[in-house]
């Protein structure tokens, strides 16, 4: 079984004057995982209900495997779903539950136990069909609400949040086996989070998005190492952003120091003028103060958080600037101390914005 | 004693003493102006004239009697019938509409409540007179040449009782409805579920204690109910509220219409004991999922 292909061309909804989705073009090749990475309001979750079918957009067009849902109601697409709130009928046992879309399909009595208990053995719940939903725990209902969903073996699985009820540890064990599933399965996999860790974890690419516009698409490693944008840079992870100009071949930071970045540190247009300077935490090593190409500023806070230490400090604008070194070698340092922030060239982003 | 001899000590709920002290005017009202008139009447019912069951005899014996009881309780399950047709739809608007429309569809649901049952059955009877509005309106459209009786018949009774109950239909199927998540719809549909099919494999039974609940409702207050078939019914077709009435005070009879009483409230006991067992009433109340 290969995974569906999607084709997003030009999408729109509109909330009244509200736009939820604002003219979102997408290709999702057969077999990947994408995650829709944005916080609340961003119209992450109004594109997937367009892809589900919920929700009719007001302009664009849906495409999957070459044919167009644009308006196609939910129960025709063949699409599986996982909910938020598992979204399990509580009056009908487990078994029922996965057999559920089997029925509506009109699969014989036999044949859909039969293959509703197979699905449930894929997601490690084999002798749990004859329990009611509500006898299972959190994290066993997401497994059978996930057997419901690929019961029927569709080409194209959503998910909604699927993990953000449950715990930590309960989560983390469910994103692996979610990624198991995708690998056995070969389904392409729509996967909604508002949990950067989670999406960098278990997608292929990540879609961030912001306004109903996606602001960046790219995997993971990309997302985190060459934010296309400073939108991007500051939601994924942490960033410290540093307000410079840009004199037509380096920067000048506030404090007066001046930086040559690479040409490969420059992203999207060219700076003219007001740029930000970009690095992230752990990309930054302490030295002394005066160290040659290094950032002079004044530490304020030391938090040690075993294996790293947060250092946060100030430039002499008043930027704030975080850094996270290991804490094995780290010398002894107090609060008030001038410091010196090294940094390879390679780590330097500039983007050619102001920071907000 | 201080009042937190009342609480349990988290502060937030009552002790078996508050509990107590809460329900006391409740159950000295029960107890006083209903309980004893109950026990007393149903006393009465066996021991006058004379000690024995000749009261409950006398209603085996009377096939009148027995007619008037087996319609009554058509009339009740027609009644109830009826309001859960009409009910449900309305249960279903009023939980898919919102805002302003929701609004709306409540106050109309509640607007009779604004009137006392008798200026509502009054009025049904304006409306189904020989020159009322119904009569006028069949003639206009050419069902029916010359004015029928329409008032005074079983029809009558059923139709303004099902509109006077019909709200206790409602609410409680609201109330199922509302508690069912929107995802739910969403996850059949996505399973491949049509609308109508949807609605039959998850909604209705999510709904079926909404529905239970209104249909006892409104079945037992349908029973016992006197004011609409005393006012709209016809008097060759009693029902058993009237029928008590009418020994009561026209024949002053009050041991034979105690009887009459006995035997209403075996059945209403009866009904209710059924329908929590079959159907776990508690759940049914509280209109869970």
């Amino acid at each position: 079984m290969a995974g569906a292909e999607i084709s997003v061309r030009g999408l729109e909804k509109s909330f009244g004057q509200l736009k939820a989705v604002d003219d979102l073009s997408l290709d999702i090749p057969s077999g990947e995982f994408l995650a829709l990475l944005g916080p609340s309001g961003s119209g992450k979750s109004t594109v997937l209900m367009m892809l589900a079918g919920f929700e009719v957009p007001t302009g664009g067009a849906i495409t999957i495997d070459g044919r167009d849902c644009t308006r196609m109601p939910p129960q025709k697409r063949n699409i599986g779903m996982v909910f938020q709130h598992y979204s399990l009928f509580p009056h009908l046992s487990v078994l029922d539950n996965v057999a559920f879309p089997l029925k509506m399909r009109g699969e014989a009595k036999a044949a859909r136990r039969r293959r509703a208990a197979e699905a449930l053995e894929v997601v490690r719940l084999e002798g749990y069909g004859d329990r009611m939903p509500s006898q299972l725990s959190g994290g066993q209902r997401q497994r059978v609400a996930l057997a419901r969903a690929i019961v029927y073996q569709p080409r194209l699985l959503l998910m909604d949040e699927p993990l953000s009820a449950l715990d930590k540890n309960l989560r983390e064990e469910m994103q692996l086996e979610i990624k198991r599933l995708h690998s056995e399965l070969g389904v392409t996999v729509v996967f909604v989070t508002h949990d950067q860790g989670e999406a960098l974890t278990m997608a292929d690419r990540v879609a961030i998005l912001r306004g109903g516009k996606i602001q960046q698409i790219s995997p993971a490693r990309e997302l985190y190492e060459r934010p296309a944008n400073l939108f991007s840079a500051g939601f994924i992870g942490e960033m410290n952003m540093i307000p410079a100009q840009w004199d037509g071949s380096g920067l000048v930071l506030a404090q007066g120091d001046r930086l040559a970045p690479p040409d490969t540190a420059l992203i999207g247009t060219a700076p003219t003028g007001a740029a930000t300077l970009a690095i992230r935490p752990e990309r930054l090593r302490v030295t002394a103060p005066d160290a040659p190409g290094a950032l002079a500023a004044t530490l304020e806070e030391v938090v040690y958080a075993g294996a790293g230490t947060l250092l946060i400090a100030r430039l002499a604008d008043g930027t704030e600037i975080r850094a996270r070194i290991p804490s094995a070698g780290l010398p002894r340092l107090s609060e008030g101390e001038r410091i010196g922030l090294a940094f390879d060239p390679d780590a330097l982003l500039v983007y050619g914005e102001a920071a907000a | 004693m201080s009042l937190s001899s009342f609480m349990q000590p988290d502060g937030r709920n009552l002790s078996k003493a508050g509990i107590t002290l809460l329900m006391a005017p409740f159950f000295m009202l029960i107890g006083i102006a209903f309980l004893y008139p109950l026990i007393s009447l149903l006393s009465i019912s066996v021991t006058e004239p004379e000690l024995g069951f000749q009261n409950y005899e006398r209603i085996l014996d009377t096939p009148v009697y027995g007619k008037v009881l087996l319609r009554t309780l058509w009339i009740a399950l027609l009644v109830s019938i009826l309001s859960l047709f009409l009910a449900f739809p309305v249960a279903m608007a009023m939980v898919s509409s919102g805002g302003a429309m929701a609004v709306f569809i409540t106050a109309c649901i509640l607007l009779p409540f604004w009137s006392s049952v008798l200026v509502r059955t009054a009025a049904w009877a304006v409306l189904l007179q020989r020159n009322g509005i119904v009569n006028d309106l069949l003639q206009a459209i050419g069902i029916i040449d010359a004015p029928v009786r329409l008032l005074y018949t079983q029809g009558a009774v059923v139709v303004a009782m099902t509109h006077v109950l019909m709200p206790f239909m409602v609410l409680p199927i609201y109330g199922a409805l509302r508690n069912i998540p929107q995802d739910y719809g969403r996850a059949a549909a996505i399973c491949g579920a049509g609308p109508l099919r949807g609605f039959i494999e998850v909604t209705l039974p999510l709904a079926m204690p909404g529905v239970l609940g209104g249909f006892i409702l409104v079945f037992l207050t349908a029973l016992g109910y006197f004011i609409t078939p005393a006012l709209l019914g016809s008097p060759q077709e009693m029902m058993i509220a009237t029928l008590i009435s009418q020994q009561l005070r026209e024949f002053l009879d009050w041991p034979f219409a105690a009887a009459l009483v006995g035997v209403l409230t075996l059945f209403v006991t009866a009904i209710t004991l059924v329908f929590s067992r079959v159907f776990r009433f508690d759940r049914m109340l509280g209109g869970q999922v």
